[in-house]
């Protein structure tokens, strides 16, 4: 069951980081939805693949995002 | 009829379950590459899709009620081939996670020479399309000039 929650809390973080108007906040759920799916993965029988995604896609993706966020602006303005 | 037990059943299959988890990240990773204007919205879409790519792969491998493929002692054989699941897709999705990351940050750098050449993130006036700017003119045309890019290098100015 708690596979249902960790499910249901990636497809949300995507869908809100793609609504959302500041791109900060956008780059902060793009890595709850990485978190998400290492959790996934871990439940997926595959502890390796979850060790990598939660690096990767908890801390790494989401400071690339920033730092481009940074350098350019940081509303979405259309 | 669809009744409380069918219902409970579904909930446990974890395969298609996460099935369903990685074509919701691909819609929503297709919505936002396609119909939303910022370019960095459209990279998030574009790491979503990925995402959804590699979870997809992923669950193709399972086996419901299986173990991890790590053969340790006091297994036998046998049971084992037959109850772990398949690190094939596992191998390569390790892969994949670190390459999209890698192409992500090649993307984002691609987006922040468009932002030093034209002031802008909005994909439909960088690429000039006329019609998605006369209908945006009003929102637009109000943050501009606010370009303080003074520490990436003036390489193509």
């Amino acid at each position: 069951m708690i596979e249902l929650v960790v499910m249901i809390l990636a497809v949300l973080g995507c869908i809100l980081a793609i609504m959302q108007r500041d791109l900060l906040k956008a780059a902060i759920l793009t890595g709850i939805n990485g978190a998400c799916v290492a959790f996934l993965f871990q439940f997926l029988l595959s502890p390796d693949v979850a060790l990598t995604q939660a690096i990767v896609g908890a801390a790494i993706i989401p400071v690339f995002l920033g730092l481009a966020v940074y350098k350019t602006q940081r509303n979405d303005e259309s | 009829m669809i009744d409380t037990a069918s219902i409970m059943n579904i909930l446990a299959d974890t395969q298609l379950l996460s099935l369903f988890t990685s074509a919701a990240f691909i819609i929503v990773g297709l919505y936002g590459a396609i119909f939303l204007d910022n370019i960095i919205k459209k990279i998030i879409g574009i790491a979503f899709i990925e995402e959804g790519a590699n979870l997809f792969i992923l669950t193709l491998g399972y086996k419901q009620g299986g173990v991890i493929p790590i053969f340790l002692p006091g297994m036998n054989a046998e049971w084992f081939a037959a109850n772990s699941a398949y690190p094939l897709p596992q191998a390569l999705v390790l892969t994949t996670i670190v390459i999209g990351a890698s192409v992500l940050a090649v993307m984002l750098a691609i987006a922040m020479v468009l932002y030093k050449k034209h002031g802008t993130l909005s994909a439909s006036e960088i690429f000039g399309d006329k019609k998605i700017i006369s209908r945006n003119k009003n929102s637009t045309s109000k943050n501009r000039g606010s370009n303080n890019f003074d520490d990436v290098g003036d390489a193509n100015e």
